[in-house]
């Protein structure tokens, strides 16, 4: 039976979920779990202290009334799936390795970053920094999907060196920012500064985009490698608006960037 | 064995361990998938001068490629994984990429992997572009009708080449129908080639030459315009040889063309002067696959 974490109380201050994962928690009995020590808000308090647990099947895991206080679900996780039935917190699926991540709510800052493989689906919004590289790091996202059925916060992909991020409604400001590579793709429309300082990768939009002057204009083209994404998105992103682009839906405009920085990355906008 | 008036003669085929690849090469139409596999294919009948084998298998609906264009799968054999790389690269190189619209994929996922896009991408001039797309990194190399879209790798599996049958009728006329049919039956058969023109070679040969330059000359026992010399094994009233040389992915896969070729030959019959269906070896020595016709078709 799949593991079930009943989220008992709001918890009393930001917590640390990376211990329940499921490579983790493999092999453990109900009372095992209930004891594995949290990081809570610069405390230790026990699972069984937030959690009531139920079932036996650790490779699928369901966290039952989320909260945007729970930090780091699925952090370096290598397979299994985790579903939050609520809000998740920062640093969801960060450096995950593989396996699936849902969330019926909303995630906070720092989704997905240094992801290296494996799905993580948000219903909700996701904040600030998604798939992005953490102050001082030199990469953020570096494999994966993320797919975001809400909107995404401000630097969105900043510092991403592969992937795939697909958001369903808007971005924030600065998405894409130092961008070294992989795939973002909105289908709402952008905020301002996209693409600032993005060295090579490609950010495909639905709506025009409020471009840096550094931006450069290579007109309008049918590009074949969309077909391919489309049909990726198609067989792995059932249900989403991303599995709904057409086969023929390649046309798109091209814009070249950021070339005060020397930067190959390609904006690609629908025509 | 006899069917249907032609004698099934009682030897085997002898044929070799190889190396194979498959491609899918996808382009804007399907005239324009079979201009680039013709020009990739071409020249490549027998790895004694080719370098390989190569021929295309089928074409492909647009449901079936990996974009969802009309495409055509081509497969390649050669006798060693460098001589295949080195072949894969200027075919692809020189016949693919230079083709209009066309894309190239991978045919066989697993296996050893052989450079596709890998090695090609440097046309791009730096110009060029990786994508991973669910799990494959793929090329976009710019190209002066767009992007040339190229997967990195293809895998390599060990094959077998130079499965074959021989077809002696008594008139080149009949001789040729009979192969034209084994051969239509053949092309439906998955995981093969049949490399020569048309699928048919008449210049069979054997192992050796009086000249001392050459490795391999004309397979004199079964010319028959050299009927009366010592070891002819042409009957009387035949007057054309043809063989049909097959190349495929396993040891069942050639069997399978086999049994279809001969049974289509043969249902033309003694009345459309097919007489009989022989098989070309070295004696049993140089090869590690033998086909015997008998157990070929069955018994």
């Amino acid at each position: 039976m799949t593991l079930v974490l009943t989220l008992k109380t709001q918890p009393p201050g930001r917590v640390d979920m990376s211990p329940l994962v499921p490579e983790r928690v493999a092999g453990l009995a109900v009372k095992a779990i209930t004891s594995v020590m949290l990081e809570c808000g610069g405390r230790r308090i026990s699972a069984g202290e937030l959690f009531s647990v139920s079932g036996d099947d650790c490779s699928r895991m369901v966290i039952e009334g989320g909260s945007e206080r729970l930090d780091r679900i699925g952090q370096d996780m290598k397979q299994g799936e985790i579903s939050v039935r609520g809000d998740a917190g920062a640093y969801l699926g960060r450096g995950m390795r593989g396996g699936t991540v849902t969330v019926a709510g909303s995630a906070g800052a720092y989704c997905a970053s240094g992801m290296k493989n494996g799905v993580i689906r948000i219903a909700g919004n996701a904040g600030d920094f998604l798939a992005a590289a953490l102050p001082g790091e030199h990469r953020g996202m570096q494999g994966g999907t993320v797919l975001v059925q809400g909107n995404a916060g401000d630097r969105l992909g900043d510092r991403m060196r592969r992937g795939v991020v697909l958001v369903e409604g808007r971005c924030g400001d600065y998405c894409a920012s130092r961008m070294g590579a992989g795939t973002i793709a909105v289908i709402g429309p952008a905020g301002s500064g996209l693409g600032f300082a993005m060295r090579r990768g490609s950010v495909i939009l639905d709506h025009p985009a409020d471009l840096p002057p550094t931006f450069a204009d290579f007109g309008t083209h049918d590009l074949g490698f969309l077909r391919l994404l489309h049909g990726a998105w198609r067989s792995s992103l059932p249900g989403s608006r991303f599995a709904a682009i057409g086969d023929d839906a390649v046309r798109v405009r091209r814009f070249i960037g950021d070339l005060a920085n020397g930067g190959k990355g390609e904006v690609l906008v629908r025509a | 064995m006899v069917i249907n008036g032609v004698e099934i003669e009682n030897t085997f085929a002898e044929a070799f361990g190889m190396r194979a690849t498959r491609v899918i090469i996808t382009a804007h139409s399907l005239a324009w998938a079979h201009h680039a596999a013709r020009a990739m294919t071409g020249f490549a009948t027998s790895v004694i001068a080719c370098g390989c084998e190569a021929g295309i298998e089928r074409s492909l609906e647009p449901n079936e490629s990996p974009d969802g264009r009309p495409g055509v799968s081509v497969l390649l054999f050669a006798m060693s994984t460098k001589e295949l790389t080195k072949q894969l690269e200027r075919r692809v190189g020189q016949c693919v990429l230079t083709a209009p619209s066309s894309a190239v994929f991978a045919g066989i996922e697993e296996g050893e992997k052989l450079p596709l896009g890998k090695s090609l991408r440097f046309f791009g001039d730096g110009h060029q572009i990786s994508k991973v797309i669910g799990g494959r990194r793929y090329w976009r190399v710019p190209v002066m009708d767009g992007e040339f879209i190229a997967q990195e790798t293809t895998g390599m599996v060990k094959a077998v080449g130079g499965g074959n049958f021989l077809v002696l009728a008594e008139s080149q006329a009949q001789a040729l129908a009979a192969c034209e049919a084994a051969i239509v039956a053949m092309r439906a058969v998955p995981n093969v080639i049949m490399p020569f023109p048309g699928g048919v070679v008449r210049s069979g040969s054997k192992v050796g030459s009086k000249y001392k330059a050459l490795g391999a000359s004309t397979n004199d026992a079964f010319c028959p315009t050299l009927r009366g010399n010592p070891g002819s094994q042409v009957p009387e009233g035949v007057e054309a040889v043809l063989e049909i040389v097959i190349d495929g992915l396993t040891a069942a896969d050639v069997a399978t063309a086999m049994h279809a070729g001969i049974q289509a030959a043969a249902a033309l019959g003694a009345a459309n002067g097919v007489r009989r269906i022989s098989a070309g070896n070295y004696g049993g020595k140089l090869g590690q696959f033998h086909f015997k016709l008998h157990e070929v078709m069955g018994q």
